[in-house]
């Protein structure tokens, strides 16, 4: 109790070093709390409307698919295969889409692009594109020849609600193949890429092109499965893995995404080493200040001494002072971070004025509006690893207790 | 060595290494009876302070041997030396050097609590002393808020409260003025006397050292004169 007593006056003695001190562990703290979360915001948002938009956070696709993409290696038997899948626990819905190739083509030229037959209702419910439409309306279920189109794409043929385009395209016999379809909506995904290059047409329209078996148990590209719990995912599939046929595969959306995947992956290694620079920041502030309070109080430290206290009782009454510094730091650091990031988090952060072209990452528009991810564990860990790390960073002041020649100190 | 609690035999205690070696202490012989109120005088650098250092176990002699109650200090382990000092020795520096962050009373308790005395013990004994050193009614009072003299009574309360078998005073009264460094000395010969507080603190002060029952002369590191400090005679001649 009476180290308690000392350990906590002596940290206030000289007050305007240790306000000095937390305020620089609170300012760097909140900072790291906040760029943490923004980047889970950023990266939980990019990763779900992805999966939502593409693959699912699983799929199941022809097991040579992944080598070589080609129009011809389906999932069979897709609504049996659903129906299974679907009663595994954690998923939230299936989706089934016919990925190709081709040329669309105007009156006014013609432009590669990626043709996506989807089930206009799935995506309604599930695909952030279907929420992006700026003109028109989305696919319904019983369209036929109808496509929604990106608003980079409308420019460059000169399209509209309402006009044709023709699409050309290899069946899976690799026959060539025409259709013609009518735009009927515009969206607007903030991302060029996407905006100039993907169609989505209904997937009855999208087999009839590509030549696949249509029906009851219907051929697709890929089966994407999107969980209600991402964090479930390993469950799930093992589960989906136990009922493929041979030539099926399961693969994760980091699979079939690999640049996405990739992305995420080296600007994780990039925001570790931003973040080992802001806790070196916080350990160095707190190292300074443990330090230099030992030093200047050697000869308390040796009166103390003299009086018969022992090494490791004076260890314990500055590992105790390093324990308040870090408490009171990361108390209030967490309590700052964690507002200033829960009020961005509801309300997000717009960074359109920052960047009017927009961005996108592998082909997926990144939500120019900016949403937070903070978790309590999050802020469990920072604030365990900052303790943590100010108790090891004591040890070395610790060290020094023992080097005070007492003798001298006191002559 | 009958009732001495304190026993040097050929004590030596150089400092630096190679060609600069100062020797401190040249082959002390000393005895210091419980009871004793004994000054160690001399000019500066003479080894007053390595003295006291060596009998408390702060430094340890280069050569001879060192008793403290019974125990060879050349023998303990720092950790043995710090519990000796602990229960043994009360320690009273010339710049009071009391915890800052502590009050007088805090200050006063802080070897009783390191031995594990329960705390109303403490208080008891505590307060007495306090009201013992003129202190009474100041004990929430933090040093920064008591003077020069104040600071050393509290110093000396916390040296003899827990009855240690020998109190070591460097400059006890150096930082005061002469009528608290007066008031001081007749504290340390009160407790003394009442208490049979054995004293040995070291001085400059020809006024504190006539106090003293014993002087113990220190010149070049070697005891020049050991006896009644009642007569100045002695000083005198050094002085000279």
């Amino acid at each position: 109790m009476a180290l308690v007593k000392i350990a906590w006056r002596s940290i206030w003695r000289n007050r305007r070093r240790t306000l000095i001190t937390l305020s620089s562990i609170v300012l760097c703290l909140a900072i790291a709390v906040f760029f943490i979360a923004a980047q889970h915001g950023v990266y939980d948002r990019l990763v779900d409307e992805a999966v939502r938009m593409q693959s699912g956070h699983l799929c199941v696709e022809h097991a040579e698919y992944i080598e070589a993409p080609a129009i011809d290696l389906v999932v069979r038997d897709v609504s049996a295969l659903r129906k299974r899948i679907e009663r595994i626990h954690g998923v939230e819905s299936t989706k089934a889409l016919v990925i190709g190739q081709g040329v669309a083509k105007s009156a006014s030229g013609s432009v590669g692009v990626a043709v996506l037959g989807v089930e206009p209702e799935v995506e309604m419910r599930s695909s952030p594109l279907a929420r992006k439409i700026v003109r028109g309306s989305y696919l319904a279920e019983e369209d036929g020849a109808s496509a929604v189109v990106g608003a980079e794409l409308v420019k460059k043929l000169k399209l509209d609600i309402g006009k044709k385009l023709v699409i050309s395209s290899n069946d899976m016999g690799g026959d060539l193949v025409e259709e013609q379809l009518r735009v009927k909506g515009i969206f607007e995904t903030g991302s060029t890429e996407v905006d100039a290059y993907v169609i989505q047409i209904p997937l009855g329209f999208a087999r009839k092109l590509y030549g696949m078996g249509d029906g009851l148990s219907g051929e697709a590209t890929r089966l994407g499965i999107v969980l209600a719990d991402a964090d479930e995912r390993g469950e799930v599939m093992d589960g989906v893995a136990g009922l493929l046929a041979g030539e099926q595969a399961v693969r994760t959306w980091e699979e079939v995404m690999p640049d996405l995947a990739a992305f995420i992956e080296m600007d994780v290694v990039s925001n570790y080493i931003f973040q080992g620079i802001i806790l070196f920041l916080i350990l160095f502030t707190i190292f300074n200040t443990l330090l230099m309070s030992v030093l200047e109080r050697k000869r308390e430290f040796a009166v103390l001494l003299a009086l018969g206290t022992s090494n490791g009782r004076i260890k314990i009454q500055i590992l105790l002072e390093s324990a308040f510094i870090a408490l009171l730091g990361v108390a209030f650091g967490l309590l700052v971070g964690g507002l200033v990031t829960g009020y961005f988090q509801a309300e997000g952060i717009d960074l359109s004025s920052l960047m009017e072209e927009g961005m996108s990452i592998s082909g997926f528009a990144m939500d120019m509006v900016m949403y937070p991810a903070l978790t309590a564990e999050l802020l469990a860990v920072l604030g365990a690893v900052v303790f943590a790390a100010t108790l090891l960073m004591s040890l070395y002041p610790m060290g020094q207790i023992k080097r005070i020649p007492v003798a001298d100190v006191l002559r | 060595m009958g009732d001495s609690i304190v026993w040097l035999r050929a004590v030596t205690k150089d400092y630096g290494q190679g060609d600069v070696v100062v020797r401190a202490l040249r082959g002390i012989d000393l005895t210091l009876d419980r009871g004793d109120f004994a000054a160690v005088a001399g000019p500066s650098g003479s080894g007053k302070s390595t003295l006291l250092n060596v009998m408390s176990g702060l430094d340890r002699p280069s050569s001879g041997e060192v008793s403290l109650d019974g125990r060879d200090l050349t023998r303990l382990s720092r950790s043995e030396l710090s519990r000796l000092r602990l229960t043994r020795i009360g320690f009273v520096f010339q710049a009071y050097n009391l915890l800052p962050v502590l009050t007088a009373y805090e200050n006063a308790e802080y070897v009783l609590m390191m031995q594990g005395v329960p705390a109303s013990a403490r208080r008891e004994r505590v307060m007495g002393l306090l009201e013992l050193v003129g202190l009474g009614g100041m004990e929430d009072r933090f040093p920064r808020e008591l003077s020069g003299g104040q600071q050393q009574r509290v110093a000396i309360a916390r040296a003899i409260a827990s009855e240690p078998a020998l109190i070591l005073a460097d400059e006890p009264t150096a930082n005061v003025d002469s009528k608290t460094a007066a008031a001081l000395l007749d504290l340390m010969q009160q407790l003394n006397e009442e208490k049979g507080v054995t004293f040995l603190f070291s001085t400059h002060d020809r006024k504190v050292m006539a106090r003293a029952g014993r002087l113990i002369r220190l010149v070049d590191g070697r005891i020049a004169y050991d006896g009644e400090a009642g007569s100045l005679e002695a000083l005198d001649a050094d002085e000279g």
